[in-house]
């Protein structure tokens, strides 16, 4: 019986500390904008929405950027939204990198690289990582390739 | 003979002060990934006991360390802990504070507990802020490697352990001995 209570113990922790799953609603994150004003995932219900966890320092990060800004001004005016999550340590490293790549969706940012609670709980080991969440907020796609990103998105608005 | 206690003392002085601390570290890592965008390296660097902080650099894409002040810095470590985390070191640049550290081109001088073979410098005395550059097998690609392989007839370079060419400088065989270059 012990052995039970203690094996079904560690199933509850492993759960909780697991990387959201595809088909499971998306955990809430509320982080602050360049402003200081704290933007909640929640309140992007009914868009589809790609979370970006990313740095300035990150090579990759800052040539997805450049990807996105190709799709993302047409796929905003149907509904979708991108929130990036910066884990730059310094602020000033994250507002600069935003202006050189000119990035005009949500930004928020979390100190502390990969080790903030948010990184923590969404199990974030390397960047860029990406999550693709539909209009009810539900997890549809861990790293989304970014070829068929624009496709993706314009099936999950319909 | 006071003035003579006053020279006594003053090189006694410099003789104890002849050292050097090593104070930051500017660590490039390769490998099939995004070195930088990994939580692994980052993770396993700041696990070692000697390191206060790990920043990333785009410009230089490589990782700034801050060793611990006091503490003396395992350059081994770092690189052990690069390859754990399923990378490798390749470059590995050491800033320390040195105080009248004289160096000779392709010999071995004694610096903080440490040996060190200095290759293709010109015999100097270091003071203040310095940069080295460990050009030791696994701090650099093979093909750098292979450049500073021509710099000395030493045994040492190729396994990074004295050989009988160093035992003749004093350093008992096995030590540990860093390559580096300014």
């Amino acid at each position: 019986m012990k052995l039970v209570l203690f094996l079904s113990l560690c199933f509850v922790s492993t759960v909780s500390l697991a990387q959201p799953v595809i088909g499971s609603p998306a955990p809430e994150i509320a982080l602050k904008d360049v402003n200081g004003n704290t933007v909640s995932l929640s309140s992007l219900k009914g868009k589809v929405v790609l979370i970006d966890f990313w740095a300035s320092w990150c090579g990759p990060c800052r040539r997805a950027n450049r990807q996105l800004i190709k799709i993302y001004p047409k796929l905003k005016l149907k509904g979708f939204e991108i929130y990036s999550i910066s884990i730059d340590d310094d602020q000033g490293d994250w507002q600069k990198a935003i202006a050189a790549d000119k990035i005009t969706w949500l930004q928020v940012n979390e100190k502390n690289s990969f080790y903030g609670p948010v990184a923590n709980a969404w199990k974030i080991d390397q960047i860029p990582s990406t999550f693709l969440i539909d209009k009810q907020g539900i997890l549809v796609a861990v790293d989304p390739e970014e070829r068929g990103l624009e496709k993706r998105v314009t099936q999950l608005l319909k | 003979m006071k003035k003579y206690s006053a020279i006594f003392a003053f090189v006694l002085f410099t003789a104890i002060n002849a050292n050097a601390q090593f104070t930051s570290a500017s660590l490039q890592a390769s490998g099939l990934t995004c070195a930088m965008c990994t939580k692994a390296i980052d993770n396993a660097l700041k696990q070692l006991p000697y390191v206060a902080s790990v920043k990333p650099d785009i410009k230089n894409s490589s990782f700034t360390i801050t060793f611990r002040e006091g503490m003396n810095a395992d350059i081994d470590g770092l690189q052990k802990a690069v390859e754990d985390a399923g990378f490798s070191v390749s470059k590995l640049k050491l800033t320390g504070a040195f105080s009248h550290v004289g160096i000779k081109n392709d010999e071995h001088v004694e610096i903080g507990g440490k040996v060190f073979h200095f290759l293709n410098v010109k015999d100097q005395v270091l003071d203040g802020e310095k940069v080295l550059t460990v050009v030791d097998k696994n701090f650099l690609s093979l093909k750098e490697f292979k450049k500073y392989s021509n710099s000395t007839n030493m045994s040492c370079l190729q396994t990074g352990k004295a050989g009988d060419c160093c035992t003749k400088a004093g350093v008992a065989a096995g030590t540990r001995i860093y390559h580096v270059t300014i």
